[in-house]
């Protein structure tokens, strides 16, 4: 059994070294993590990760659709704890912030595609041809346009939530 | 002139009818007219509350208790025949028809005859079993007269009758002013048919309470029908007899104020409920009367007028303690059933009352009152209406119910923050350098 788990971690060994090695290409971000890093420390180092290659604005959005996240799960929390009487108040209110987090992951996805960062390289070696397609569509889309649709999207949806909640 | 006539005729007719509430010709069969002297008293008692007494055998050729498919006495009453039939005018089926035509029938038989097979028939009709021995008399060793029945103990003595039931007037008891129902044999009574010597225990078809001498039916369409089983009770000669039981005291018999109770009953001078003025509306100050259309959860208020004619008048009717007059609100089955109670008094009448939320169900609902007693007549009222749900405006608005702040707010919230982050997003807008770093991947 022992030598059965050493040769475990030995194996192991060169597979965690893998990921290390797609920051080293980046030109930007903290030092590298070791091999025998703590959970704790992965966790910061993402984090760290995260902040340092993401784009400002879509910082923004994430900070958008986890605000969304949160006025979404009280929503659904004070349904559950103190009743759904004005059925209706609920599925607006929870409808609108549900809605509204689609529309911002879909601008995330229009507008941070093709930015640094992104996950593009792991889909690109399982299915190229859709690949090729994806960046066709964002590369066709620019920032703006994707801006306007979303912003007309979202009073589509705040004059529907609005008007349901009576 | 005319105008003043007419009033004047309307007032005699109020007069003749004052007595019955449902006519005054009474037509009293009797086979023999000899016999007529025997019960001179009950004719005298009934003629002095304005009945219009006409005699006839029915053997009679004249006999005819409907001309032109209308009937042409009020009131039916038949004394014990000897003969086999009451004869070609009062077969089972045209009493039967009388009966159904709102005519009320006294039927008092006898232990001296046996009783003929046409009127054993009728009663059957009526689901009224009488011993199919067709002679047979009550007897009871126990509660016998002494003075007049020593020998033979087929002189009952009863009490009073009380109520049928607690929740029911008793109309012929002694000590309210109203009269009663079923009078039930003693306990120690039996049928027995005197002609055979001794009865044995297993011929006995009924006995003790088992035996009703006096039964009452009320037809659906109120009519009434009472069988007496003993005419000789209606004699003059019982009227005001004395009789003694069985180591008790002497007492003069109340036959009299019996048999009255007895014929006001059956011929509807009393028990006669009439509904005056039904009346539903909203609970609001000055809402429209009884509405075509109602909305689901309105409050309702409902009103019924009720009298009940006491011999020669209409007065408040109010039910006997421990039960309720009631109202239902129904589609195919009552949304609410709801007891009625007494809103204010009129000096012939009672209005009785409630007020409930409509369902929350539309559809096409009414409002009855469905009173079905003994010895009341029939009260059955069904007025209908529509219920319908909510208009689109009528809902409460959303801000109203507190409930709802909390969604309302996470609605607004969303809303205020998209603003805030379209704003933000708008004054983030990248640097041109990140955007020409983007164009040349």
């Amino acid at each position: 059994m022992p030598s059965k788990r050493h040769a475990a971690s030995t194996t192991s060994a060169p597979a965690a070294s893998t990921p290390t090695s797609t920051p080293k290409s980046l030109s930007s971000g903290p030092a590298t993590l070791k091999t025998n890093a703590s959970a704790a420390e992965i966790a910061q180092h993402v984090w760290q990760q995260y902040l340092t290659t993401t784009p400002q604005r879509t910082l923004l959005l994430d900070a958008f659709m986890f605000f969304l996240v949160l006025v979404g799960g009280l929503q659904f929390l004070y349904c559950i704890l103190a009743g759904n009487y004005p059925f209706n108040a609920f599925l607006s209110g929870f409808s609108a912030a549900v809605g509204q987090f689609v529309l911002t992951a879909s601008l995330r996805m229009q507008t941070s595609g093709s930015g640094p960062g992104s996950s593009k390289p792991s889909s690109k070696g399982k299915n190229a041809r859709f690949a090729g397609e994806d960046e066709e569509q964002t590369a066709g889309i620019s920032h703006e346009r994707a801006f306007a649709d979303y912003i007309f999207g979202s009073l589509i949806l705040h004059f529907f939530c609005i008007n349901f909640i009576n | 002139m005319r105008w003043c006539l007419a009033l004047l005729l309307c007032c005699l007719l109020a007069a003749v009818n004052a007595l019955s509430s449902s006519g005054s010709r009474l037509l009293v069969v009797q086979e023999d007219s000899t016999e007529k002297s025997l019960y001179s008293k009950l004719w005298a008692d009934l003629e002095s509350r304005g009945y219009d007494l006409t005699f006839e055998s029915p053997k009679s050729d004249k006999l005819a208790l409907f001309e032109h498919g209308e009937r042409v006495y009020d009131h039916l009453l038949i004394l014990p025949p000897k003969a086999k039939g009451l004869g070609p005018s009062l077969t089972p089926k045209h009493i039967l028809d009388f009966l159904q035509k709102d005519g009320n029938i006294l039927l008092a038989l006898s232990g001296k005859s046996a009783t003929s097979s046409a009127i054993s028939s009728l009663l059957i009709e009526l689901d009224i079993h009488l011993s199919t021995d067709r002679s047979a008399v009550a007897v009871d060793h126990f509660n016998y007269d002494t003075i007049s029945a020593a020998e033979k103990h087929d002189v009952l003595l009863l009490q009073r009758p009380g109520s049928l039931r607690p929740d029911v007037k008793a109309f012929f008891d002694a000590t309210p002013p109203l009269l009663a129902p079923i009078l039930r044999a003693p306990v120690t009574a039996y049928g027995y048919n005197p002609k055979e010597e001794i009865p044995s225990a297993e011929d006995i078809q009924a006995t003790g309470s088992q035996l009703s001498l006096v039964s009452a039916l009320q037809a659906r369409n109120s009519a009434r029908f009472t069988v007496l089983g003993s005419a000789e009770a209606l004699e003059d000669q019982w009227f005001s007899a004395s009789v003694k039981a069985p180591g008790g005291k002497k007492t003069s018999t109340v036959n009299q104020e019996f048999a009255k109770q007895l014929t006001a009953w059956t011929f509807k001078e009393t028990g006669v409920l009439k509904v005056g003025k039904i009346q539903h509306h909203l609970a609001t100050e000055h809402a429209e009367r009884n509405p075509k259309i109602y909305r689901v959860k309105n409050e309702t208020v409902f009103e019924i007028e009720v009298s009940e004619y006491a011999y020669d008048k209409y007065v408040p009717f109010e039910v006997p303690a421990g039960d309720e007059l009631q109202l239902e609100f129904t589609m195919l089955s009552p949304f609410h059933r709801l007891a009625l109670q007494p809103v204010r008094r009129t000096e012939t009448s009672t209005v009785y009352g409630a007020q409930f939320v409509t369902p929350d169900q539309h559809g096409i609902f009414s409002f009855r009152v469905n009173y079905k007693r003994p010895f009341l007549t029939n009260i059955e009222e069904k007025h209908e209406v529509t219920v319908r749900h909510f208009a689109h405006d009528e809902y409460t608005r959303s801000w109203a119910i507190s409930g709802g702040w909390v969604w309302i707010a996470g609605l607004w919230s969303v809303i205020g923050g998209f603003l805030a982050f379209v704003v933000v997003w708008l004054y983030s807008a990248p640097s041109s350098a990140a955007n020409a770093i983007k164009k040349t991947q």
